[in-house]
């Protein structure tokens, strides 16, 4: 690898405009395409910074800075437009989470990776709405948090308790949020509001490894740690009141429940595996790539299209589990107000998914094409009028849903037409760390971590104490930044501001 | 491959002295263990594993089960190591072990053998930890230097 120091390295690097910069060839070796990320000044130091330290002598870190892996997807066989870095962005395993890469499916070499996907494969969020006002939540708020507690399972170790056999569990993974409504788990609407409409149809069980699903099993329908939640939030503003009626969020104050979760131990098993089997064909179909991290393996060959079939299980694994904690927090704020979720009018406004390879079709210069396009801590984000989102959306857009970190806001956005030509799509996902989490422990403090949440008035339930410092807003980048670098750089269009009221975490 | 209750010696009650730390990392978390051979230095990055998912103070020795791990090198004999090890962990028994001790420990053929001592993950007695989500090749390190005695393993965990 070239060896430079940093201001050899920043003249590969243009700010284009005060939320874009542009990363030219050269940057890494054998760049097919040039890469871009969208910043503003705070996240554009933290993104420096990153790659500053990367540059001194003696690092012997794991991961390249964000950057660098954006530029090295962009060296991968069969990429079109650019790799895209969102504000997000934050070194991964090879692909940077928060980058976006598409591939040409009619370009016989491109690839498939699932190092651009994640080993949470279909990790994502879901919105549920609710007809209550936060004064109706208020006094009974601790009681609701510890009944949301109790209902999902959650942390290292804990099972699921939807009732699951092995043949089930076949027919899960085929049929998606299918299966999850034939059992009466979610409504028929629910279906709607939802990536894909819940079910991915090349799913094929059958290639996927017994391994996995002996993991996933017992694991259906639980929470998981580290980062993932389900929030009570209330709406705290409202940008687009027009976008914002349509999802049925009419007014500040009122309650939602936002459920952030992934494929669970099915999913890490499915990327392991397929991980091992495209080392082979790499070797074998001679691909070279830049980092032996971006793993990956041609879409047409054996390994790439066994590797798609037994991501789309996953993916339909991770929709199965959402909608089995859909229905958890249904009976829990059922139970809780004594009132039928359909009364408490409990409807999923959206469901997306943050980390997964979709086939799609795009305009690449001026001509359509269908590509592959890996979202790795990234969303979708269709405009208005695109087919393939729900009715109820065509005049505003995609909702985008994007989770804050523990004790901060969340946000609805929707897409634009402006992101559709310039990042295929795809906005912001999250926030994105910022501190290691051995450094968060070292330097925060659990009793006040927890004082400051308290003051803010939000309840807390969480399974592990030491997730308290790792997960503390102060670990990561600040979501209004991200969010508001989308919205200025016209790649989503800010709806709605969500403010925690509740948390529960792993 | 079960070997329940019953059986246990009083060696099997020994515990090892610790010699593994988690080390910095932005989004993950990296262990570094050490030992006075390098098969000690895999069980003790094993049970640095276990250490992240929940507190081992809080484990006692009530089973056994065997595992076995095998590789094409040292650096895939590592990772298989572990994963074998999160898999005992994430199905039936749902083990978390206090304790290590490989058996066979074939550098050549790159085969390991290990036996682990533990119990079931019960929320409640356990603490909870960190959930390990999956086992990493990145700046994965083998230190393997018999003339200084130098035995260190560095893996990150994806969590």
């Amino acid at each position: 690898m070239v060896v430079r120091n940093y201001n050899e390295e920043l003249k590969y690097l243009e700010k284009i405009n005060p939320y874009c910069w542009r990363i030219k060839k050269g940057f890494q070796p054998n760049m097919n395409v040039e890469g871009v990320f969208y910043v503003n000044n705070t996240l554009e130091k933290l993104m420096l910074d990153e790659l500053r330290n990367s540059c001194r002598p003696g690092m012997t870190g794991g991961f390249l800075p964000g950057v660098k892996q954006i530029a090295n997807v962009a060296a991968l066989p069969g990429i079109v437009g650019r790799s895209v870095g969102l504000p997000d962005v934050h070194s991964g395993y090879g692909f940077a989470i928060g980058n976006m890469a598409a591939f040409d499916m009619s370009n016989p070499k491109s690839i498939v990776s699932p190092g651009g996907v994640g080993f949470d494969i279909n990790c994502g969020v879901r919105l549920l709405r609710t007809n209550l006002h936060e004064k109706d939540v208020q006094p009974i708020k601790e009681q609701l948090a510890q009944s949301l507690f109790d209902h999902i399972p959650v942390g290292v170790g804990s099972k699921g308790i939807i009732p699951m056999n092995a043949r089930d569990m076949e027919e899960a993974l085929e049929m998606g949020m299918d299966w999850s409504l034939r059992e009466g788990y979610v409504w028929a609407e629910d279906k709607e509001h939802c990536e894909e409409y819940g079910r991915m149809l090349n799913a094929d069980p059958s290639k996927v490894s017994l391994r996995a699903k002996k993991r996933g099993l017992p694991q259906l329908g639980t929470l998981g740690a580290g980062n993932h939640y389900a929030e009570i939030q209330v709406v705290d503003e409202i940008y687009d009141k027009y976008a914002a009626s349509k999802m049925g969020l009419e007014r500040t104050g009122q309650v939602v429940v936002m459920i952030h979760s992934g494929s669970r131990g099915f999913g890490h098993q499915v990327a392991t595996d397929a991980l091992v089997q495209m080392e082979k064909a790499m070797k074998r179909d001679q691909i070279e790539v830049n980092d032996r991290q971006l793993a990956c393996a041609r879409i047409n060959s054996v390994e790439g299209q066994d590797y798609l079939k037994a991501m789309a299980a996953a993916a339909n694994f991770a929709w199965v589990n959402r909608s089995s904690m859909t229905f958890l927090t249904r009976q829990a704020f059922a139970k809780q107000f004594k009132m039928a979720p359909d009364d408490l009018d409990m409807h999923v406004i959206y469901d997306v998914s943050h980390n997964i390879a979709k086939i799609e079709e795009h305009v690449v210069d001026g001509k359509v094409k269908t590509l592959l396009v890996h979202r790795k801590g990234s969303t979708r984000a269709f405009p208005p009028h695109h087919p393939l989102i729900p009715v109820d959306y065509q005049l505003t857009g995609q909702p985008v849903l994007i989770g804050g970190s523990m004790g901060t806001c969340s946000y609805v956005l929707t897409g634009t037409h402006q992101g559709m030509t310039e990042t295929f799509g795809t906005t912001c996902h999250g926030a994105g760390r910022a501190l290691s989490r051995a450094k968060s422990r070292r330097n925060l403090d659990y009793k006040d971590v927890l004082t400051k949440l308290e003051n803010m008035g939000i309840s807390i339930r969480v399974a592990s104490p030491k997730l308290v410092m790792e997960e503390a807003p102060e670990s990561y980048k600040n979501v209004t930044d991200v969010v508001n670098t989308c919205h200025a750089a016209g790649i989503s269009k800010k709806t709605v501001k969500l403010r925690p009221i509740a948390v529960i975490k792993g | 491959m079960d070997e329940e209750m019953g059986g246990f010696t009083h060696d099997d009650f020994i515990l090892p002295p610790v010699k593994y730390e988690y080390l910095d990392h932005t989004a993950d978390v990296q262990l570094h263990a050490w030992g006075d051979s390098l098969k000690e230095a895999f069980e003790q990055c094993g049970m640095a594993m276990f250490g992240y998912m929940t507190d081992l103070a809080y484990v006692q020795i009530k089973e056994v089960h065997t595992i076995e791990a095998n590789a094409d090198d040292m650096m895939g004999l590592l990772y298989h190591f572990l994963d074998e090890l999160l898999y005992l962990f994430s199905v039936e028994p749902f083990l978390i072990c206090k304790k290590l001790v490989i058996t066979e420990f074939n550098t050549e053929e790159f085969r390991i053998v290990c036996k682990c001592y533990g119990e079931e993950f019960q929320i409640g007695k356990h603490p909870q930890g960190s959930e390990v989500k999956a086992i990493t090749y990145s700046a994965m390190q083998i230190i393997d230097e018999p003339k200084d005695n130098r035995f260190e393993v560095f893996v990150i965990i994806d969590i």
